[in-house]
């Protein structure tokens, strides 16, 4: 199953200009609050028009605007998860998950619905209404109606947004399960990168109405193509960048000169690095063989459970809080083998998790 | 009391009502739905009944279906006979008159609605018409309820359309509203306030079945 969409819409903000294809894995649009993701969902579904464009489910051509082909909702035959699940409030969930099996004989009818409850383990379920579920097992009500009815595609419009989080890990572990047996395309909209990576083998991530990056989500993460991109996947720190020399460039905001690994046929316009990938040593215990290593200071200081997030500036002591030039994400474990011992401690931006953005 | 005027009454406003709940979803529908962007004359024309004192719409209704307009001639080359003074007279003209009370709750209740609930529905495949029955009107019956039942209770109220159109012809248009005023003018109070007393009943009666069902079936479906 495929599904190929080169669409364009007037948008009031700005322009939509969304082009990608899905094949087998699902596949991820990620982007931040408005950036068109919705917009691009509902339009493969039919439920607005694109200006121009193409849509291709499977060989069958649901619009194009040179040849004036614009399929009703109704034909398109995908199933659309919504935002807030819009369940029918007055029917049962049993009869939710049948309203898609309209056409078929009473007792197919029947099987189909016993099928896909018994798959979202949703039985004991069957005759209570919607109002009296709690928002996982809406939402499991909700992918059950849209799979019934068979779909080609399946859009799923951040499906998890309505949750507590701590609903979120194991309704994602079963939508990841579900989706595993889907043998139709699947989309899924998303402003949580985490969620979106482990749903999704491939990515999208759209930006004001347009494609910033495509591809294996492994690709999208470690090679981001522009800074925005980089920021969307999560990267915290990043510097504007000056070429010196090949694999030497100037990091201008972070006042030093870096070692870098990645070679880029434009000039780079900025460097950056994640959180995570930064690595904190106590003075002098930093390895002989290691490459930009520089003193740092702290200026302020996150503790999550398991980790703690350090802001630190390089080069000499902070002024403030706020003045810092990265953030180091680093274990609890490694933070308590140099907090007591006195700054400046090394902070290593390894040249190999160095990436350079040419915009 | 008179009960020719009684049944009389009841049997127009049963037919208007009726008329109104097959006719008026559709107009409500439109109304709610489109985006035409001269729509706001069409609900204006729907509401003229509320603003219009009865006597002009009578008396459009009664210039415009007399015998030498089109629709006045046409009626005459179907049925035989003219519009008005008719009971057929008195029905079109109620159903004009009555058109706002369901039009305007019906549309209420559609409002209601929620949008994505008839996108869902047509993502699973449902064409427009099952959408309306399936998922539009079950939501929405209180509106289509409340409607309905408003155009009959005020149908049986009406006055001054039925004098102007029907005039006050004992069995075919002597309503009970006009039957009240016979009474009233001839001096016959006793009579007229038996009736006025029944009608008065009835009224209460249908206004408390609209404000108690509607919460019953709000309470029901929202109790999110």
């Amino acid at each position: 199953m495929s599904l190929e969409v080169a669409i364009e819409k007037q948008v009031s903000q700005f322009r939509l200009a969304a082009k990608f294809t899905a094949v087998g894995t699902p596949l991820g649009l990620l982007g931040p609050s408005g950036s068109g993701k919705s917009m691009t969902l509902r339009a493969i579904a039919g439920l607005e028009t694109p200006d121009r464009g193409r849509i291709v489910l499977h060989g069958r051509v649901l619009f194009d605007s040179a040849q004036r082909i614009n399929v009703p909702v109704r034909e398109r035959r995908i199933g659309f998860l919504f935002q807030n699940y819009a369940l029918f409030p007055h029917l049962t969930v049993a009869e939710n998950v049948a309203f898609g099996l309209h056409g078929l004989p009473e007792s197919e009818r029947a099987r189909g619905v016993a099928r896909q409850l018994a798959a979202a383990h949703l039985k004991d379920l069957a005759n209570r209404y919607p109002a009296s579920l709690s928002g996982g097992e809406q939402q499991r009500v909700a992918l059950a109606r849209a799979l019934a009815a068979e779909p080609e595609a399946l859009l799923l419009d951040e499906p998890f947004s309505a949750l507590d989080t701590h609903l979120r890990g194991a309704l994602e572990r079963q939508l990841r399960e579900t989706l595993e047996t889907y043998q139709g395309a699947t989309l899924f909209v998303s402003h949580n990168l985490e969620e979106a990576y482990r749903v999704c083998g491939e990515l999208v991530v759209l930006e004001r109405g347009s494609v910033a990056a495509r591809g294996p989500k492994e690709e999208v993460f470690r090679h981001p193509p522009t800074l925005e991109v980089a920021r969307l996947t999560g990267c915290k720190n990043y510097s504007r960048a000056r070429r010196l020399a090949d694999g030497l460039i100037e990091a201008l905001d972070w006042g030093c000169t870096l070692q870098v690994a990645q070679t880029l046929a434009r000039p780079p316009e900025h460097v950056a690095i994640r959180a995570h990938h930064i690595r904190v040593h106590a003075p002098g215990a930093a390895p002989e063989a290691c490459e930009n290593i520089f003193a740092c200071w702290l200026a302020a200081l996150t503790e999550t459970p398991f980790r703690v997030t350090l802001d630190l500036r390089i080069g000499g002591p902070p002024a403030s809080p706020a003045d810092f030039h990265v953030q180091a994400e680093v274990f609890k474990r490694e933070w308590e083998s140099f907090r007591n011992i006195p700054q400046p401690w090394q902070v290593e931006l390894s040249p190999e998790r160095l990436f350079l953005l040419p915009d | 009391m008179n009960w020719e005027a009684i049944a009389l009454s009841l049997k127009l406003a049963v037919c208007v009502a009726g008329i109104l709940l097959v006719a008026g979803l559709p107009i409500a529908y439109w109304v709610t739905y489109s985006r035409w962007r001269w729509k706001f004359l069409i609900e204006a024309v729907v509401a003229l009944p509320l603003v219009l004192p009865p006597t002009v719409l009578g008396y459009y209704i009664l210039v415009g279906l007399g015998p030498r307009t089109f629709p006045g001639k046409l009626w005459e080359s179907w049925f035989g006979h003219t519009l008005p003074f008719t009971f057929g007279g008195l029905l079109v003209a109620s159903v004009l008159y009555s058109l706002p009370f369901a039009v305007q709750p019906f549309s209420a209740g559609l409002e209601t609605v929620d949008r994505g609930l008839i996108e869902a529905s047509w993502t699973l495949g449902a064409s427009r018409l099952r959408t309306f029955f399936r998922v539009i009107l079950p939501l929405s019956a209180a509106g289509a309820m409340t409607g309905t039942v408003l155009s009959f209770a005020h149908t049986i109220g009406e006055f001054g359309v039925v004098l102007m159109v029907g005039g006050n012809i004992p069995g075919v248009t002597r309503t009970v509203s006009i039957d009240i005023y016979d009474q009233a003018q001839a001096g016959n109070y006793d009579a007229a306030n038996r009736t006025a007393v029944v009608l008065l009943l009835f009224s209460f009666l249908v206004l408390s079945v609209i404000y108690g069902t509607n919460r019953r079936a709000m309470s029901l479906w929202r109790k999110r």
